[in-house]
């Protein structure tokens, strides 16, 4: 195997796993949105983890991009990992990947600076996830040969089903949500189901003399 | 101009109190008492004398009050200023007799700090909003052409956080009384987008007395680091609670009116801290004392619990309100809390569960610091010292006994016409 083959099986590799990586992200995103738990986790781990998986896929995605740039079996300039549309080799596929690549960063960036930002736009921002996932997984398709064909085929149709069931499952939940004014009594009712005994539910009142 | 000092008034408040009256005062004598309104004559000259005279605010946090005002006087455009009676605290009561026995040293404490800042706004935020005595202060004020800016009142709905900052503002604006994630601070981003000055209503008081006497005569009283006097809201073993003027280091004993029969100090309100008696009667009433003991005077709300009831159900009880308080915008209060008050229930009933303790402890880590307000620390703050100060205590509820021989409830809680006083709809929050 050549250095230049190396590069190719590596960008080919990092790809598939920042597809699975990205899914995961998506799918703890709609998790963390909903308040949802994983089994043996505490809320915040989940978010954590969220937060985490993005930007270990981050990292992928550069080695996917690097490799792919460095390799001279196809020429790929190094502008084509943000810049869409500028790769001689596959033109469209490949800009599909630098958009979705320059939605997760912005992504990143609003959210590394979250405390200084309106909070409105964040979320704005934020929801492109829903735009960046179906136009990574449009460039991971297109671009690979790979994804067509075999085992490798099933595993981005299971990709997408998970996305479609988790999106689908977070539509579900937001139009039964519990109004936010009324969210504290539905959660408090989980938690002094047990106990009525010891605190009293009669509120005391201001009766003592004032001067 | 240089501060003129007014020799008969100086002798009369020299010495405290400096902020009540013995009767509730009209303009007529609160003129008498005090002169007119000592307006500079141009924004910020008020602010130097703020900064020697080292007033800190009184609505809990303690922040240096000339910052404030030098942050919003700074800025351009329209800027606002707030007077905040709207004690967040169900056992505070020291602001609402303020204003009820000296309207007019806050609202010239408002025209003062509206001059300083450059404001052209003013607002008046109280629960129990326009009272006779404020709208007869404001129409006599008026009448007297006292008041450069005009005095808006608005009532604060009665929630636990409706007195924070940014639920403030957000309420003045209309909204919700709940908080948001800051920054930006409404000093630089706050009623509809202007650079929003909110002080405590006693904070008002005290400048108001600070621009006709100078930061000298407010400094004769307090500690070097903390200067002046404040109001604190004191309840008694005997279950009597009063408004007392103290000078701030003032030893904690001298605030007890009855005869110690206590078995600990809550100090800071429902946000502070309990402290044990004996250990906690010789400390002072200043944040540099209490520091060291994780204490802090906030608000200046004070109980000394009685040695006939159970601290534990006491804690209980609070924490149960202040749950409910949350205003279920960021995940670790609105999850955390009631976990945290329904475990303290138990402690706080015959023979606990052994792990519950301990699990109390794990979540109090883990809501601190997790908040847009200080609702979640605050509330840890709480639980944490009452688990250490009645440790002995939760030993005997281990073993199903419990010392306490009157179950009458002492702490106060608000009257609450809410369904288990958990506000469910968005017109609680109005």
């Amino acid at each position: 195997m050549s250095g230049a083959t190396a590069f190719w099986y590596a960008s080919r590799a990092t790809g598939i796993v920042a597809l699975l990586l990205l899914t995961a992200v998506l799918v703890l995103g709609v998790l963390v949105n909903r308040q949802g738990r994983l089994p043996g986790l505490p809320r915040f781990a989940v978010t954590s983890l969220h937060r985490n998986l993005s930007l270990l896929s981050v990292a992928f995605i550069t080695v996917h991009v690097l490799t792919a740039v460095l390799d001279t079996f196809v020429s790929i300039p190094a502008t084509a990992g943000v810049v869409p549309f500028v790769s001689g080799y596959e033109r469209f596929w490949l800009g599909l990947g630098a958009i979705s690549f320059d939605l997760m960063l912005a992504m990143i960036v609003t959210s590394l600076l979250r405390g200084r930002l309106n909070r409105l736009l964040w979320r704005a921002i934020h929801l492109l996830a829903y735009l960046s996932w179906p136009v990574a997984f449009a460039h991971s398709i297109g671009s690979s040969n790979d994804l067509q064909h075999g085992w490798l085929l099933y595993l981005a149709v299971g990709c997408a089903l998970v996305v479609v069931a988790a999106t689908g499952w977070r539509l579900a939940q937001a139009a039964r949500q519990v109004p936010r004014a009324a969210r504290v009594a539905a959660v408090f009712a989980q938690h002094t189901a047990a106990d009525n005994q010891q605190t009293d539910n009669q509120p005391t009142g201001r009766t003592r003399e004032t001067v | 101009m240089t501060t003129t000092v007014n020799e008969p008034a100086t002798r009369q408040t020299a010495t405290l109190p400096r902020l009540l009256p013995a009767a509730p005062e009209d303009l007529r004598r609160h003129l008498a008492r005090y002169g007119p309104t000592p307006y500079r004559g141009q924004a910020g000259l008020l602010i130097g004398d703020l900064e020697a005279s080292g007033l800190t605010g009184r609505g809990g946090a303690g922040f240096p009050v000339y910052r404030k005002l030098a942050i919003v006087a700074q800025a351009r455009g329209r800027k606002v200023v707030v007077a905040n009676g709207a004690e967040s605290e169900p056992a505070s009561r020291k602001d609402e007799v303020l204003l009820r026995a000296a309207p007019n040293l806050v609202l010239d404490g408002l025209q003062l700090a509206a001059e300083a800042t450059g404001a052209t706004e003013a607002h008046l935020y109280t629960h129990h909003g326009a009272t006779p005595e404020i709208l007869r202060a404001l129409a006599e004020r008026a009448a007297a052409g006292l008041d450069p800016v005009t005095v808006t009142i608005t009532q604060a709905p009665p929630r636990f956080l409706a007195g924070q900052e940014s639920a403030l503002v957000n309420r003045l604006g209309g909204g919700p009384a709940r908080p948001t994630f800051q920054p930006p601070r409404v000093t630089e981003h706050g009623l509809h987008g202007a650079p929003t000055l909110v002080q405590n209503v006693e904070t008002l008081a005290h400048i108001a007395l600070i621009a006709r006497y100078g930061p000298r005569w407010f400094r004769a009283v307090g500690t070097s680091a903390e200067p002046g006097s404040m109001l604190t809201t004191v309840y008694q073993p005997d279950g009597k609670c009063r408004v007392i003027e103290t000078e701030i280091g003032a030893p904690l004993n001298t605030l007890l009116t009855s005869a110690p029969q206590a078995q600990a100090w809550l100090v800071g309100g429902y946000h502070g801290t309990w402290l044990p008696l004996p250990q906690a009667a010789a400390l002072t009433l200043d944040n540099g004392t209490l520091r060291k003991y994780g204490a802090a005077v906030g608000a200046g709300v004070l109980a000394a619990l009685p040695s006939d009831r159970c601290g534990l159900a006491e804690a209980a009880r609070v924490v149960r309100y202040l749950a409910a308080e949350s205003a279920g915008q960021c995940g670790p209060c609105l999850n955390g809390l009631p976990r945290i008050a329904a475990a303290l229930a138990e402690l706080a009933g015959p023979r606990p569960r052994r792990p519950v303790r301990a699990d109390v402890e794990r979540w109090a880590g883990l809501v601190e610091g997790r908040g847009a307000c200080h609702h979640p620390d605050g509330t840890v703050r709480f639980v944490r010292s009452a688990l250490t100060v009645f440790a002995p205590e939760l030993s005997r509820h281990e073993k199903g006994q419990c010392s306490s021989t009157n179950r009458t409830p002492f702490l106060p809680l608000p009257h609450t016409t809410l369904q288990n006083g958990i506000p469910t709809s968005e017109d609680d929050w109005t």
